[in-house]
């Protein structure tokens, strides 16, 4: 971990963190991520995925262990105070104020910089045209699909340095999938580091720089994406026969 | 019907024969006694609502709130001890000391229980409690005999067309429509307002996007607070200022926000016309106890036809 010679942009080390007492999900784990990478993180159900990016923003306490944003200690301050610091997230379920239009729901994302909003809207809404045809609509009226844009959207508008993306592809139809798959690779493409839960592994580790595997909240593999991708134990262990047969 | 309207015509322009007014004309003063009672609640409730929306808490001590601001401004005005002001500056600074009540009840309790992960009918529980405690605080202080405010008690009704209405209760209605639209414009208009809909809509999403959400629940706590004792005023200036009148006035407060759409402010507000509009005219047929009871039937009814609530919407899913 230790081999770069520029401090990461977002570090979280021996991370111990879970929703019950005495029950760690979280087992010391930890990830880096460097400025504009794009990083995956895979592992089998259960594995504590989805936990790991909620305790590195602030959703979740976390217990012991150590979390870094730009080499200043950030372990567990609140997510609103993160946001300011230039970090995005897109959680997996209700990941959309449903009772607020697509506009109101994009104005959120620039609650902290009101005045940024018309320019940063345009340029979120020339990303995903969706949302300005839909606009006046409440976020409630759109498809799962639909509402992983407005998500993205959302968090874009604070222009941030990194996004934390949780499970973006989880319950979209195929054609779906590979649209927000697209549209992170265009995002990343851009200079904003991402860092992406998935339960799609073979896809997710496709488009990504880095991958790590979670298994019982602890890392158990960690290599490129292309590596992890050909790693016999992990196709064994992760990925399944399946993906052997291709 | 037409018989008794030209009746009614020829007794108004002719002699003065003592009748008592037609029932049409007694149902359009019940309709305008409705709305004014309506808008009471609705200024009572819309805080309640809003409180729900944002922390799921149901607050039972809301009620307190407006008993509160009621004696509060009852002891500024008419209190034995008090400075004896008009009611006009003595309701603004009940106004005052209820939001800072509210305030304080969020920052003090509510906060510091949420942040030690207190469940909800825990809290539910306290809310109780609490209420319980305030009522008895105000007893004490109060005492259990009904007062009225010393100006606008005795009032000469105007007389427009078959309704009479106080100038008081005139200007009790247009401040009630002009309070209501403010929430609404603040709601809908303001950047905290749309925050506040967020919270209500998602709470994580709401702290993922960079709202501090204590700040934006204190200021709906502040809101909840100043909305209900101003209500509580306008209730003393009408009916009778009493230790308990807020607790009396909280379960019509619950029928208009679940009978709007619990969740929705709008729903709220209309929610609590539809409720004191019923109860006044139910009064048409049936005796005035058993006024609420009315109401709350009228929600049972709605909720079997409708059940989330007049202005309450069912979630697309998935």
């Amino acid at each position: 971990m230790d081999e770069l010679d520029e401090p990461a942009l977002l570090v979280a080390e021996r991370i111990f963190a879970g929703y019950v007492r005495g029950v760690d999900v979280l087992a010391g784990c930890g990830l880096l991520l460097n400025e504009g990478e794009l990083v995956g993180v895979i592992g089998p159900n259960g594995a504590g995925k989805s936990t790991l990016v909620k305790a590195m923003f602030g959703l979740l306490r976390v217990r012991t262990g150590r979390v870094t944003f730009r080499g200043r200690d950030v372990t567990n301050e609140p997510a609103h105070k993160l946001v300011a610091k230039g970090i995005g997230y897109v959680p997996q379920r209700q990941n959309v104020f449903p009772t607020l239009t697509v506009e109101e729901n994009l104005r959120m994302g620039t609650y902290l910089q009101p005045k940024e909003f018309t320019r940063r809207a345009e340029a979120v809404q020339e990303l995903f045209p969706v949302l300005a045809q839909r606009r006046n609509q409440k976020a409630s009226s759109m498809s799962g699909g639909e509402r992983q844009m407005l998500s993205m959207g959302r968090a874009l508008m604070m222009e941030p340095d990194v996004l934390l993306l949780d499970e973006p592809s989880a319950g979209l139809s195929p054609r779906f999938q590979d649209q927000v798959f697209e549209r992170v690779r265009e995002i990343n493409a851009t200079g904003v580091a991402i860092l992406m839960v998935e339960q799609n592994a073979r896809r997710c580790l496709q488009i990504c720089d880095r991958g790590y595997v979670l298994d019982q909240g602890t890392n158990a593999y960690t290599g490129t994406g292309l590596e992890l991708l050909h790693d016999e134990k992990v196709i064994e262990l992760y990925l399944g026969t399946l993906a052997r047969a291709r | 019907m037409r018989v008794h309207l030209v009746l009614a015509t020829a007794l108004a322009q002719g002699d003065e024969v003592p009748q008592g007014p037609g029932f049409l004309d007694r149902a359009l003063q019940a309709l305008v006694d409705g709305i004014q009672f309506g808008a009471i609640i609705a200024i009572t409730a819309v805080g309640l609502s809003l409180i729900f929306g944002t922390t799921h808490l149901i607050n039972f001590a809301h009620g307190e709130l407006v008993t509160i601001g009621a004696v509060v401004a009852f002891f500024l005005n008419v209190g034995a001890a008090g400075p004896g002001w008009h009611l006009i500056p003595s309701a603004a600074v009940a106004i005052v000391i209820g939001a800072l009540l509210g305030g304080l009840i969020e920052r003090g309790m509510w906060r510091p229980l949420r942040k030690r992960g207190v469940g909800l009918i825990n809290l539910f529980i306290i809310t109780i409690g609490l209420s319980l405690l305030l009522r008895h605080i105000v007893l004490v202080f109060f005492g259990t005999r009904p007062q009225s405010y010393r100006e606008y008690d005795i009032q000469q009704a105007l007389d427009l067309g078959p309704i009479g209405i106080t100038p008081r209760d005139l200007i009790i209605i247009a401040l009630s429509v002009l309070v209501l639209l403010g929430v609404a414009f603040l709601l809908q208009r303001t950047r905290t307002g749309t925050a506040i809909r967020a919270l209500s809509s998602n709470p994580d999403l709401a702290e993922a996007s960079g709202i501090d959400v204590n700040r934006v629940v204190l200021i709906v706590w502040v809101l909840g607070g100043g909305l209900a004792a101003l209500g509580g005023v306008f209730y003393g200036l009408t009916e009778i200022i009493t230790w308990d009148m807020g607790f009396r006035l909280l379960l019509l407060m619950f029928a208009g926000i679940i009978l709007g759409g619990l969740g929705s402010a709008y729903g709220a507000m209309v929610g609590s016309f539809v409720i004191g509009i019923v109860a006044q005219m139910s009064s048409l047929w049936f005796p005035i106890d058993l006024q609420n009871a009315w109401a709350l039937l009228a929600l049972i009814v709605v909720l079997l036809i409708r059940p989330q609530g007049i202005l309450g919407q069912r979630e697309r899913v998935g």
